[in-house]
């Protein structure tokens, strides 16, 4: 069987990991002919993924020579370029709800949520995204499979150790510091407002995004392998995403023995049980959170508990042979299955798109306003009495003849006057 | 030593006895109505033979990669027809031999595929096969699988790990329509008054919302409306529970009160070490030496050892 899954570039990522490994899967233990199709110029060189030799790398204009069986998008601007490759079938493997990535007024948030509405099979990895998909597009055939564990890498111990009050608490922050739904600087600021002995490491490829921070050790980017020591010689991750698709890092840490404080970010309920092999925290709430981190620094037979029942639920998880394996089902059920319902997705489509189109204009509406105001203020600050007045506004006399009105609105001559 | 009860011998602990042919009884009355009926995983047949009212009509298929348990299961259930079959389901010719020896018999057909997918290495190539002759072939297929996640222990006999939404995963690539049941463990208890002959059928139990299941069944094919609700009881080992809860609770006690212990010794010889740093550091002022550990005498340790 042959299949194409769309990438935008293989660099580092949890998503593009995903993927390579599902590759990786399908063409050792499934006999799949399996491509990753780039499907834009690649600036940067691909990232040293092990395994990579075994895979077919190909530009999207080779893929488009070829013919599939399935054609798999696996992020929403792959989706531009998923029917420009042949193939019988067309699916989307999708890794979150994309179009939360971005702010309320970025036209990528319209653009990732209309690829939904596309004609297409859907392969998910979280219970949370298949439900959304299945009321989103009950027409459309929806399957999950999860992702797997590299367990010969994500070894778990067999027994963890128990680890006294005599050392500081480890704890570990990991994420992109640029993406606002990681809040990796949020989690930064909990753990400086902790109270008892702990040690901070921030694992952080983009040390420029990461600026100055208060920690023990900035490490990264990490291999896999070396990540999994690195989990291993924690005590406790901590995240607080309020975005997450499958919520993978924290399962990792799992596997070599951490626990982990977290928000309720989707994903969370796939396998984290608060108090029992993890804490919940509130939303935006440091403090709150420091306090849950002390109370581990503290009481270290909780600690223990909620590692070893960690280790625990990792046991429970499958690993990426199990998960290829349905991945190969998912494929061969997508290749079998009748072509999607075309009217149905395009009503999906149009509905959307309607709305988008209606918040666009509101959008603009607003923005237009304020582009009016502004140019009443701009008119304004460009009188030649107050172009005159900024030139004078330094003066000592002039600073003494508007100091009440400088005590009175702080500030307000300056947005009157311009810098 | 873990005893993982992969086969059920007569032996078994009577819960895992009791919960496996539970899973046969279920089952029965599609296996009833079948002309042909392969029970993949057969082991002893012990099981299967507890659940049935006594020898199948038609043509039985056993499946097992162990011989000798074949043979003891072709015993155990005495069919008119046995295909006795040793295969391993990983293997591809293994699995076109089963598939062969299913489609000599007549339709409809039945398989039962009890504990045998944890075992599997390439599952999507048996769902496929089931997949194929429910579609194709009339058969209706009963599987199930046990509840891995809340073990939290490492079963080395098994090559993929279950959990309810691992089990999700594996309807999603199930025929529609297909049957969904979860196995619940009950516990229980019964009281005999001497002399008085009554009935030991226990009331109805409603399970509470979030119980856990221990295993996953599905059932899918022509008769798969025909998998029914069951419940079974029980008698508890007894013995075998005071064993082990017992050993815990001594094991316990016992690793409690050395750690006490330890704890009385390490005080003692830190108290005694204090008194003998005490009594060195009396003498070493009386000598006019500097005090062992300080700045000073460790000076003096390197300028001699130089």
């Amino acid at each position: 069987m042959k299949v194409a899954f769309l990438v935008n570039d293989l660099q580092l990522s949890g998503g593009i990991g995903v993927v390579v490994q599902h590759a990786l899967q399908l063409v050792r233990h499934h006999g799949f002919e399996v491509a990753l199709v780039l499907v834009r110029e690649q600036d940067d060189p691909h990232w040293a993924y092990d395994p990579l030799e075994d895979l077919r790398i190909l530009s999207l204009p080779q893929a488009c020579e070829q013919r599939y069986d399935v054609a798999v998008a696996t992020w929403w601007e792959t989706t531009f370029s998923l029917f420009d490759v042949p193939a019988e079938r067309y699916a989307y493997f999708v890794q979150s709800l994309e179009d939360r990535f971005y702010e309320p007024d970025a036209a990528e948030r319209l653009g990732a949520g209309l690829t939904i509405d596309l004609p297409v099979a859907f392969i998910t990895e979280a219970s949370w995204i298949a439900q959304t998909l299945r009321d989103l597009r009950p027409d459309a055939l929806c399957m999950i499979v999860r992702n797997g564990i590299d367990k010969d890498v994500f070894a778990i111990a067999e027994r963890v150790e128990v680890r006294l009050q005599s050392a500081p608490l480890r704890v570990l922050v990991e994420g992109n510091p640029r993406s606002w739904f990681k809040h990796v600087h949020d989690a930064i600021d909990a753990v400086e407002a902790m109270r008892e002995p702990h040690h901070l490491t921030v694992v952080c490829g983009d040390r420029v995004g990461l600026g100055d921070v208060r920690a023990d050790s900035v490490v990264g980017p990490l291999a896999p392998a070396e990540m999994a020591a690195l989990y291993g010689d924690s005590d406790v991750l901590l995240k607080l995403s309020s975005v997450e698709g499958m919520f993978g890092p924290p399962l990792e840490a799992f596997h070599r023995g951490a626990t982990c404080v977290t928000t309720a970010v989707t994903g969370n309920d796939e396998y984290i049980e608060h108090g029992w092999n993890a804490l919940i925290c509130d939303w935006d709430d440091r403090h709150g959170t420091a306090r849950a981190l002390d109370l581990l620094a503290r009481d270290r037979a909780l600690l223990h508990f909620l590692r070893a029942n960690a280790a625990d639920t990792a046991r429970g998880w499958p690993d990426w042979r199990q998960q290829g394996g349905l991945m190969a089902l998912a494929l061969r059920r997508i290749r079998d299955a009748a072509p999607p319902d075309g009217v149905a997705a395009a009503r999906a489509l149009t509905s959307d798109l309607s709305a988008g189109v209606r918040l666009y204009a509101s959008h603009m509406q607003q923005r237009n306003e304020f582009a009016h105001q502004a140019h009443a203020v701009s008119r304004l600050r460009n009188h030649p009495l107050m172009v005159r007045a900024r030139h004078v506004r330094d003066r000592r006399w002039a600073r003494a003849l508007t100091w009440p009105l400088r005590r009175l609105a702080p500030g307000m001559l300056r947005r009157l006057l311009g810098p | 030593m873990t005893d993982w009860q992969e086969r059920i011998t007569a032996g078994s602990d009577p819960s895992v006895r009791a919960e496996h042919t539970l899973r046969y009884a279920v089952a029965a009355p599609i296996v009833a109505e079948a002309a042909t009926w392969c029970d993949l995983g057969c082991g002893t047949g012990l099981a299967a033979s507890w659940a049935t009212d006594g020898p199948f009509g038609g043509r039985l298929v056993l499946v097992d990669v162990d011989e000798a348990s074949v043979a003891q299961a072709a015993a155990h259930l005495g069919a008119a027809g046995t295909t006795p079959l040793r295969a391993d389901l990983n293997d591809a010719d293994d699995r076109a031999a089963v598939r062969a020896a299913m489609l000599e018999g007549d339709a409809p057909r039945a398989i039962t595929c009890f504990e045998v997918l944890e075992h599997v290495r390439d599952l999507p190539a048996v769902v496929e096969l089931l997949v194929e002759l429910t579609i194709a072939h009339e058969t209706t297929v009963v599987l199930s699988v046990p509840n891995d996640a809340f073990w939290a222990i490492e079963n080395p006999y098994h090559e993929t790990t279950w959990s309810a939404a691992a089990f999700d995963e594996l309807r999603a690539m199930l025929p529609e329509g297909h049957v969904f049941a979860e196995q619940l463990p009950l516990r229980g208890s019964r009281i005999t008054v001497h002399g008085e002959a009554s009935d030991a059928a226990p009331g109805s139990v409603e399970p509470h919302e979030g119980a856990v299941a221990s295993h996953f069944i599905a059932a899918f094919g022509p008769a798969a409306r025909a998998l029914h609700g069951a419940a079974t009881i029980f008698e508890a080992d007894q013995r075998g529970e005071r064993g082990w809860t017992r050993q815990r609770e001594s094991n316990l006690a016992y690793l409690e009160a050395e750690l006490v212990a330890l704890r009385a010794a390490l005080r003692a010889t830190a108290a005694e070490m204090d008194d003998w740093r005490r009594y060195i550091h009396d003498l070493e002022d009386r000598l006019g030496l500097p005090r062992a550990g300080s700045e000073e005498a460790m000076a003096n340790e390197r300028r001699a050892g130089s």
